[in-house]
């Protein structure tokens, strides 16, 4: 069985933590990546419906005319949210980057492309006075198939507690429209390229295997007598162990009685 | 009498501007005529302090903000959470609540049982209390629990022998699972043990929880006030702020020990005895 979710509940609590989460740091807007997939979708859905859709603006960054399905999507989303959207082509500093750096692999490019994704979006929340809103999901974070400093980058996340196929149940709950909510599930690192086809597990299953490890604290042992096929279990267990330094701060050395990431703790909301 | 249960979500770290929080609350629940009006765990501080603790300690006899809360509570009563540090114990931090009447500080409780397991990190900053004793406020008589304190049953065993009619709860208790239903699932977890304390000490359970967010967790509101019996008599939204004021009848206590006799047949000298020799052997 996939991880229930009770949509309706969740989305009240979600468009109150965003309402309440800019409110307490002093912003009213928002502004968050549009790949055109669902994620960003389910997130753009919830801020309009929290901050109201004329606070919330959509950046639509493809790589020149490779995705030309994902922007239609994007931008048919936005209109329908009634968001404010803009579509920036990330094309020209990636090329010229890469113009002296031939041999660079797919996936240096792929990230190299989240990471300026994640560059404009804070110049224009900056611009904007503006918070990033976050579209990384909880089973994306616990396998690591995400870009550090890149897509994770956000000053508040809304959906990063939520599986991909609870995402989904989200997105049936808001409305998102079916050609979004039907597609196959992409990272746009490249064209063609499908989460499921990289990660080599269906969502279904890798979100199962998942909640049995994280909520169900199972062992592997318990979740292959459980009935799944051990070569799954081990992928998405190393996965989750490969990726644990994305989710955490950089260790900082210690030197000092009290330091930074160590011993010196306030916490995130401090005089909010 | 009113009981007003104040599900709010104070500052983090900022007691000046809780202190006004108090202010405004008490106001609106003397308008509704409150007789009691319950304030949420660490209201006066927020919950997740971390290092703050030390910082927002005070003493409540004689720091002059918690002195401005406590004049506020002229001909009613209030119970405010806050963070004590007390000139008898220098450097130790308590998660408190004390229940102040008509200007005058009643009874501090110091938190027993301090979650440090997951998302919680009490035992952290905060030293453990160390005794569960009620007392008479102006209404009756009293028992005050914080939070998980409420969840060891024989926390409010104790206060049962001792003979309270109503136990008081203050909680900050953030909402878990949300699979199903208008609630998290932990919200369940805290009816349950008001229902169930409620009828069998024959006494009214009033559970004050929190509003709000702090570092990405919302807190589950939900406050409710059970009468002796485990009979519902009003609960507030989940998760939303809210300023809940119900009547209460304390001589619902008196017709329910009539009618279920827990009270008089309970037999604390045979617990104790039973306790002291699971304590003795655990010493060994």
């Amino acid at each position: 069985m996939p991880p229930k979710i009770d949509a309706a509940f969740a989305e009240k609590v979600l468009v109150r933590f965003i309402r309440d989460g800019l409110g307490k740091a002093g912003f009213a807007k928002a502004v968050l990546g549009l790949s055109g997939g669902l994620d960003s979708a389910v997130c753009a859905a919830l801020a309009a419906r929290a901050i109201g859709p004329g606070n919330v603006l959509g950046l639509i960054m493809p790589y020149g005319t490779a995705f030309p399905e994902e922007v239609r999507d994007a931008a048919g989303l936005a209109r329908r949210l009634g968001i404010r959207s803009e579509t920036i082509d990330i094309a020209p500093q990636i090329d010229a980057y890469f113009a002296r750096r031939p041999e660079a692999s797919r996936l240096r490019r792929g990230n190299k492309m989240a990471r300026e994704r994640m560059s404009i979006l804070y110049d224009r929340s900056a611009a904007e006075g503006a918070l990033v809103l976050g579209t990384s999901n909880k089973t994306e974070l616990l396998i690591g198939y995400t870009t550090l400093h890149g897509d994770m980058a956000c000053a508040i996340n809304p959906v990063g507690d939520l599986y991909k196929t609870q995402v989904r149940a989200m997105a049936a709950r808001l409305g998102i429209p079916a050609a979004i909510r039907r597609k196959a599930p992409t990272a746009g690192l490249w064209p063609g390229q499908t989460d499921e086809g990289e990660i080599g597990l269906p969502y279904e299953e890798l979100d199962e295997i998942l909640h049995a490890r994280v909520e169900g604290r199972k062992t592997r042992k318990e979740i292959v007598a459980a009935g799944h096929r051990p070569a799954a279990v081990d992928l998405v267990l190393r996965r989750i162990k490969a990726s644990e330094f994305k989710r955490h701060l950089p260790p900082v050395a210690k030197l000092s009685p009290r330091s930074v990431g160590h011993d010196f703790l306030y916490p995130y909301d401090w005089g909010r | 009498m009113n009981v007003a249960i104040a599900q709010v979500a104070p500052k983090l770290g900022e007691v000046e501007a809780n202190v006004g929080l108090h202010l405004e609350v008490l106001e609106k629940a003397r308008k509704k005529r409150a007789g009691l009006v319950v304030f949420p765990e660490l209201s006066l501080t927020g919950y997740g302090l971390k290092d703050l603790a030390e910082e927002v300690a005070l003493d409540p006899a004689r720091d002059p903000r918690f002195r401005r809360v406590a004049a506020a509570t002229r001909g009613l009563s209030a119970v405010v959470g806050f963070v004590e540090e007390s000139p008898a114990e220098r450097g130790l931090f308590y998660n408190a609540a004390a229940l102040v009447a008509d200007g005058r500080l009643v009874h501090v409780h110091r938190k027993v049982f301090l979650p440090t397991n997951g998302m919680f990190e009490e035992a952290k900053f905060f030293a453990p209390g160390r005794d569960l004793r009620a007392f008479e406020a102006p209404f009756g008589r009293v028992g005050l629990l914080i939070c998980r304190d409420f969840l060891h049953y024989g926390a409010s065993y104790v206060h049962h022998a001792s003979g309270a009619d109503m136990i008081v709860c203050v909680s900050a208790a953030p909402g878990r699972g949300v699979e199903g239903g208008d609630a998290f699932a932990t919200s369940r977890m805290w009816e349950l043990m008001g229902e169930a304390v409620s009828f069998f000490s024959t006494a009214f359970v009033v559970y004050a929880n929190r509003a709000g967010s702090e570092d990405g967790a919302t807190f589950a509101g939900g406050s409710f006030v059970y009468a002796p019996g485990g009979r519902l008599v009003a609960r507030a939204p989940y998760v939303e702020p809210d300023l809940l004021v119900c009547p209460v009848d304390l001589g619902a206590v008196r017709e329910a020990r009539r009618t279920w006799l827990f009270k008089r047949d309970e037999r604390p000298e045979a617990v104790w005895r039973s306790l002291e020799r699971i304590v003795r052997a655990a010493e060994d």
